[in-house]
């Protein structure tokens, strides 16, 4: 007779001992996230809010600077595929071993601990329209490819997009190439005696092997697309040329902390959240399915 | 002024660039000892910390080190007042005060841009007027006073002024068979000019617009001109019915779209728009471009690159028809005032008149090169015929900054954007205009308490 299970005592008093852990993460968590839903409904600064509904999110609807920048993070968003892509490309090269690939690893890595404002004045001063690279092309006979790769309204997004590119790639690359070397290499030697080639094992074993891992790299790296490439655009652009390159936290910055109305960038912040917690949403429950498939 | 500093809303103001002729001029005055007849106040009394939030390297090279040498100074006439100096950035001047007057904590003594950045603190109740504790003998010395001026109270005090004259190559000119001794006056004139360097390969005008500071330079210069009086871009922003956001819109068109001739008949430097305005600064002294705008300090060293000889300065050529074509584009650019919460404001005012004693003026001069914005400097202490030249232009006639009387969140949302729209070609001088009517709505909108207190203050200004 299988015993029953044993009733766990109600312990009043432990709620003590979690409630210091509490009060940190709602104090650090919990308190600024309701503040800045709060402010979003207010107009005027700090000391002096007014209450205006939603009004501040009806502007930043009809607000076509929000809007632009809105639409530039989503445009951004396309540089996670082209990074995964490349980074599992170069980690699935590196994971051949072939001669030298630890010392291109750390190499393809050094971008990604560059400061953002390093890189924004290196590229600045590569992409002006007289710039290193545009005048390496009209050296090569290549001028008609020469652009104003930032001060054009049409080429600054794309070019903001490749300098991201440029800079993360090396995070994915170290990520993936670890992964790589955790799967077992019983399977990928199973698979050669079975008579698969080299890119059957990439594509049907390895890959397979770390889709965890490229899922978790996509959503982050979607996530920092959408919450944290600032630097990139207050370095390279300022958000210009008017306001062509300006994205949701330059919008915020702008607001915020220039124009004090602290109202409408509250409201830009929510709408920001929103976007990052629906794809953290999307990842959970990808994540979720693929457990109960087993 | 409004410089480059190329911070965005950061602001950027009249920023002079290089190391403006310290060295040039040091030997040209004395450099004396403060001496030290304090100029007014009862401030005497006060023992304690005076905290100072200083800003105006970027408008004159030098000055953060002859500001400490005179608070050295003064803390040696008065051993029981200390003053603690902290240099300010240009990106987080107007938001580090917002954030220290909602503490109430901060600075005693602040650094603004002249007029509405001044004056909205001072709307907030987060600045007092100077001439409250001044007397009126004193401050009458001061110059571009008007700037901060709001219900007959002076709020802030000047400390030097930065004009900006066109200066050209006499050399390219004569290279394009142009008179080298002679500045385009007109707007024919200058796109004669502009149309003889262009034929001789010489990138007529260099200027840089990827922060947005040269299209707001072309707005303080120009628009000025097509204005009969600052009222009325007053009037048009404050709403106060005299003058029509829909007249200032059509003011503002003229503008762009003369803007965007310039652009489309490759009279500015094709890369304008990937340029900052210091890059595009540097144009000039390399002889790439043969006229620029500029600062006072930067055609002094600019002076010192290429020969003084060789470089003409005149005000900038006439194209608007308003009442105001004749004024000249110079202003205090930054300035001092006290903050409501400084325990002791007479203390901190009588540091302030102290800094306009004779012997500061001419130190300042002597250090930096900037002109100092008081009656009582003396003109004969400019003995350098550049200089003099320029010192002449900027106190000659009514001066003004019409970026000064610009809402901040204006100047940065609507100024910058716009004349980026014209030289990145990416839109048409009707779209810039629009930016501009947007802006100003929003800010209306959003700004509430500022907005009412920017159309009282144009209605008292008539």
């Amino acid at each position: 007779m299988a015993r029953p299970p044993r009733r766990r005592r109600h312990v009043p008093w432990a709620y003590l001992f979690i409630a210091p852990a509490v009060l940190a993460l709602a104090g650090t968590f919990a308190y600024p996230l309701i503040e800045v839903v709060r402010f979003s409904f207010y107009s005027g600064s700090l000391g002096d809010l007014v209450f205006v509904g939603t009004a501040n999110y009806q502007g930043l609807w009809e607000d076509p600077v929000f809007l632009t920048s809105l639409l530039n993070n989503l445009k951004l968003l396309a540089t996670v595929p082209i990074m995964t892509v490349l980074a599992l490309a170069i980690a699935l090269i590196l994971n051949a071993q072939v001669a030298g690939w630890r010392q291109y690893r750390a190499i393809v890595f050094l971008p990604y601990i560059l400061p953002a404002t390093a890189i924004g004045l290196v590229f600045g001063y590569l992409l002006e329209e007289d710039g290193v690279l545009n005048r390496e092309l009209r050296a090569l006979h290549l001028g008609v490819l020469a652009r104003d790769w930032l001060g054009s309204a049409t080429n600054v997004v794309p070019t903001i997009g490749s300098v991201i590119i440029w800079q993360q790639l090396g995070f994915g690359i170290v990520v993936f190439a670890a992964a790589l070397l955790a799967v077992p290499r019983e399977l990928v030697e199973a698979a050669r005696i079975d008579g698969a080639t080299g890119w059957q094992v990439q594509r049907l074993i390895l890959i397979p092997q770390i889709r965890r891992v490229i899922e978790f790299f996509m959503v982050l790296e979607a996530i920092t697309i959408l919450s944290a490439i600032f630097t990139y655009v207050f370095v390279l652009t300022k958000g210009g040329p008017a306001e062509a390159s300006s994205i949701i936290e330059y919008y915020v910055f702008e607001n915020g902390f220039e124009n004090g109305a602290i109202g409408i960038a509250s409201a830009a912040v929510v709408v920001l959240l929103g976007l990052a917690s629906i794809l953290i949403g999307a990842y959970l429950r990808l994540r979720a399915r693929a457990a109960e498939a087993g | 002024m409004r410089t480059s500093a190329d911070a965005r809303n950061g602001r950027r103001r009249l920023r002079s660039g290089l190391p403006w002729l310290a060295a040039a001029l040091a030997g040209a005055i004395a450099a004396s000892a403060p001496g030290a007849t304090l100029a007014a106040g009862n401030g005497d009394a006060y023992a304690g910390k005076l905290t100072y939030w200083f800003w105006g390297e970027s408008d004159i090279p030098g000055i953060n080190k002859w500001m400490q040498q005179r608070i050295a100074a003064y803390e040696k006439l008065h051993a029981q007042v200390q003053i603690d100096f902290v240099p300010q950035a240009t990106d987080t001047l107007i938001g580090a005060f917002r954030l220290a007057a909602q503490s109430h904590q901060g600075p005693d003594i602040d650094t603004q841009w002249a007029t509405l950045p001044t004056l909205t603190p001072y709307w907030e109740k987060a600045a007092v007027p100077i001439s409250d504790y001044v007397p009126a003998s004193e401050t009458a010395q001061w110059v571009e006073t008007s700037e901060n001026t709001v219900d007959g109270k002076i709020i802030a005090v000047p400390i030097y002024l930065i004009g900006v004259p066109l200066v050209w190559n006499k050399q390219l000119f004569k290279r394009a068979g142009l008179d080298p001794d002679k500045a385009p006056a007109t707007w024919s004139d200058f796109l004669a000019d502009c149309a003889a360097l262009k034929a001789h390969g010489i990138t007529p005008f260099g200027m840089g617009n990827k922060d947005g500071y040269f299209g707001a330079w072309m707005f303080a210069i120009y628009l000025t001109q097509e204005l009969d009086s600052l009222g009325q871009i007053e009037s048009a922003i404050g709403d106060t019915g005299q003058f029509s956001m829909a007249q200032f819109g059509g003011l503002l068109r003229n503008l762009y779209t003369m803007m965007a001739e310039l652009m489309q008949k490759g009279y500015l430097n094709p890369d304008v728009a990937s340029l900052d305005l210091n890059q595009g600064w540097q144009l000039f002294p390399q002889k790439k471009a043969a006229m620029a705008f500029t600062t006072d300090g930067n055609v002094l060293a600019w002076g010192k690159a290429i020969g003084e000889a060789n470089i003409g300065v005149a005000e900038p050529p006439r194209w608007g028809h308003g009442k105001l074509a004749d004024v000249y584009d110079v202003t205090q650019s930054s300035d001092e005032f006290i903050t409501s919460w400084a325990p002791d404001k007479a203390a901190a005012a009588t540091f302030l008149a102290w800094l306009h004693t004779p012997d500061n003026l001419k130190a300042l001069y002597a250090e930096t090169g900037a002109f100092p914005a008081d009656k009582r400097f003396p003109a004969s202490a400019i003995t350098d015929p550049l200089p003099r030249q320029l010192y002449q232009l900027d106190t000659a006639k009514q001066s003004v900054w019409l970026e000064n009387y610009l809402p901040p969140q204006v100047d940065n949302d609507a100024d910058l954007p716009a004349g980026e729209l014209i030289t990145s070609k990416s839109g048409t001088p009707d779209q810039a205009v629009e930016i501009w009517n947007r802006v100003i709505r929003k800010w209306r909108l959003e700004q509430v308490p500022a907005f009412h207190q920017y159309q009282a203050w144009a209605k008292s200004n008539g």
